[in-house]
């Protein structure tokens, strides 16, 4: 029997806490909203914000060549849906204008002689000038170009060679061929959404966090605090019903990653939904402790942001490979629930390993939640003022 | 008489104010205690600490023989506590509500089922039983509360202005509950604002600045008042009002509707005077006697002095 501030624990008094929380959440429409659909919101926004598939980059061309070839050059960077051409320009006035006026993100320039140049193997005459302001949309156009053009060159190379009866295998010096796992089309998505599950699924720990503050600030603490309802079975109460909506929203996010942004599962989902459990006790219990030490609502919303949501953002090796951070911040995202957590659900998303992989994170997030909701439930008092 | 709640030079500070200022206390069981004074006198802080939500700063304080600063848990199986603003849960119904610190206070299920029921009934709430707390009215949410700190029939009940905010008929039926529980041998400490209240109890504690200045029955609180209460009723109380409070021998005059209250060292003496100048004025009343001082009164004149 667990013994705590010595008072047997009643399951009675927790589960009669449990089931007024549950009644609140799901009465209160707002709060019921806000603890359903946050995480889907957030993951869909994020999702989309962060990774921009780049495409329909507007160019400008200038083609002093104006040959069969230059025309056929500019059909092969234009094919597709990465660069839509703005407009042919007639001078270098013209792209200047387009540039300065942000119409255009590069413009391509074909020198004259570019047919004759190539006919001759010379290689070919062609300059590229980016919006060095933006330089994330120059770069993938400039990269496009540079592909497009190579292979423009092979074909005509290897047309050239055939007409003169020479036999492309025997061409064949180099093959360099880099092997992606995981994530063949190395789609920045795929690595990214699983770490974002991670984070949107601690989303309720800010509930949590508001919810003893709620409860001072509505003056129901004050009858609470008068009955004799021990500590740890107050913060279990509150916490468990957290824990049910926080496992809806794994089932939820999982089937939008997959059904919407077609992220493949490829490890077992019954162990992400127990190891999600672990950790929303782990993640929910650190909003718990938040709880306990703010007055105010406005106040734990506010120590949230700053011992929860920031860190699990920068710490928890979602965007920041934790290998490349310094010692501390290594220690201290050890200590946070969402690091274990993140390294689990791209574990089980993307390569689908099992428990004989994951096991330490696990023991790490339950040891967690356990130390946090004895610091809660030490810190707790049953006091006003 | 066995006294079950006992403090003694109790002191309880806050950052910058000392709400109770060694306030020394006994009561005995199965009294109705009426505790008031002005806003701000240290009620509410007294009636908190009682109920273990408030830590001692100074002194020393027992309940039931528990002592405040160490075993505060031990006494809140015994006593019910009911906070001055609507503390309940407004998204839960009133049964839930019932049920909710019926469970919290380990009353099994059966006694539950029984108590609910009565309680219900007691406090007129039986058809309003799944109506949610929070759409009640504020005389039935009062009652409510009541009945949710009794659910677990505690020997001692505190109660902090319980009937603030209330309409009158649902105030007296308040008072008729708790005098059937005073009755039935329960300790009340209730706070009151309202002096008619203060009069329906065994014993009434004026408190004033944090300090409990005067501790006594209704009629002997009313019998400290010096001197007389002179009630007159005048055609035109506004200019009646002007000329007598000034008067020697007055030292408080109130309004009550259109009639005046005169507090007077003595009224014997001072009746023939003040009819004297109210002729001479040619202000015309109905009736001018001496009146049987209230606990108003004696409270109102009791705090004066204090203030002076």
């Amino acid at each position: 029997m667990l013994r705590l501030h010595s008072a047997q624990v009643s399951l009675r008094h927790i589960w009669a806490v449990t089931r007024k929380e549950f009644n609140h959440i799901v009465r209160d429409r707002s709060t019921l909203i806000l603890v359903l659909f946050t995480p889907t919101l957030v993951l869909l926004l994020m999702a989309y914000a962060l990774t921009v598939d780049l495409k329909n980059i507007p160019i400008a061309v200038l083609d002093f060549d104006c040959s069969q070839t230059s025309q056929a050059f500019i059909q092969q960077i234009t094919a597709g849906q990465d660069l839509d051409i703005y407009a042919y320009a007639t001078s270098m006035e013209e792209i200047n204008t387009m540039l300065m006026r942000g119409q255009i993100k590069a413009a391509v320039i074909i020198a004259p002689g570019f047919a004759s140049d190539l006919q001759a193997l010379k290689g070919i005459p062609l300059q590229v000038i980016i919006d060095g302001t933006e330089p994330e949309s120059g770069n993938f156009a400039v990269e496009h170009i540079l592909q497009r053009a190579e292979e423009f060159i092979d074909d005509a190379l290897t047309k050239q060679l055939r007409a003169q009866g020479i036999s492309i295998d025997s061409l064949q010096a180099l093959n360099l061929r880099v092997q992606t796992w995981y994530n063949p089309d190395l789609k920045p998505r795929n690595a990214l959404i699983p770490g974002l599950i991670s984070m949107v699924l601690g989303f309720p720990a800010l509930s949590v966090a508001l919810t003893l503050a709620h409860e001072r600030e509505h003056g129901t603490l004050e009858q609470l605090l008068a009955t004799p309802i021990g500590r740890a079975e107050l913060l279990l109460g509150k916490i468990i019903p957290y824990i049910i909506v926080g496992l809806i929203n794994v089932i939820i996010i999982p089937f939008l990653s997959i059904s919407w942004f077609h992220i493949s599962l490829n490890g077992s989902f019954l162990l992400f939904f127990g190891l999600s459990a672990i950790f929303m006790f782990a993640v929910l219990s650190m909003g718990m402790v938040v709880g306990v030490f703010m007055r105010t609502q406005a106040a734990a919303l506010a120590l949230s942001f700053l011992v929860i949501f920031f860190p699990g953002f920068f710490l928890t090796g979602i965007f920041f490979p934790l290998a490349s951070m310094p010692e501390e911040a290594r220690l201290e995202a050890m200590g946070l629930p969402g690091t274990h957590y993140a390294i689990i659900t791209r574990g089980i998303f993307l390569p689908g390993v099992g428990m004989d992989v994951l096991w330490p994170y696990a023991v790490m997030m339950l040891g967690l939640g356990v130390v946090f909701t004895a610091l809660a439930a030490l810190f707790f008092r049953k006091k006003l003022g | 008489m066995t006294s079950i709640i006992e403090t003694k030079d109790l002191i309880r500070d806050f950052k910058k104010t000392r709400a109770v200022d060694g306030l020394t206390l006994s009561i005995a069981l199965g009294e109705l205690f009426g505790l008031v004074g002005p806003d701000g006198a240290g009620k509410t802080t007294t009636l908190r600490l009682l109920a273990g939500l408030l830590d001692v700063s100074e002194g020393d304080a027992s309940v039931l023989g528990y002592d405040l600063k160490e075993k505060a848990e031990s006494i809140k199986p015994h006593v019910g506590y009911m906070a001055q603003q609507f503390s309940l849960y407004g998204e839960l119904s009133v049964m839930e509500n019932l049920q909710f610190f019926a469970e919290l206070f380990d009353v099994t299920p059966k006694d539950m089922a029984e108590r609910t029921e009565r309680l219900l009934t007691f406090a007129g709430l039986t058809e309003f039983k799944k109506r949610r707390a929070v759409n009640l009215s504020g005389g039935m949410q009062k009652k409510l509360a009541l009945a949710c700190t009794l659910i677990h029939e505690p020997e001692i009940l505190l109660l902090d202005e319980p009937t603030t905010g209330v309409d009158p008929i649902s105030r007296r039926e308040f008072w008729n509950i708790l005098t059937e529980l005073h009755l039935q041998g329960t300790t009340i400490i209730v706070s009151t604002p309202y002096m008619d209240e203060a009069d329906r109890c065994s014993r009434v504690g004026l408190m004033y600045a944090g300090k409990l200045v005067e501790c006594d029955s209704p009629k002997n609180i009313r019998e400290k008042l010096e001197g007389d209460v002179i009630e007159i009723q005048p055609e035109d109380w506004q200019k009646a009002l002007k000329t007598v409070a000034g008067l020697s021998g007055v030292r408080e005059a109130q309004t009550y509707g259109e009639s005046i209250h005169l507090l007077v060292d003595s009224g014997k003496r001072r009746l023939p005077e003040i009819e004297r100048v109210l002729k001479k004025e040619k202000l015309a009343y109905r009736s001018i006697r001496i009146a049987p001082a209230r606990m108003e009164e004696a409270f109102i004149s009791l705090i004066r002095k204090l203030e002076a």
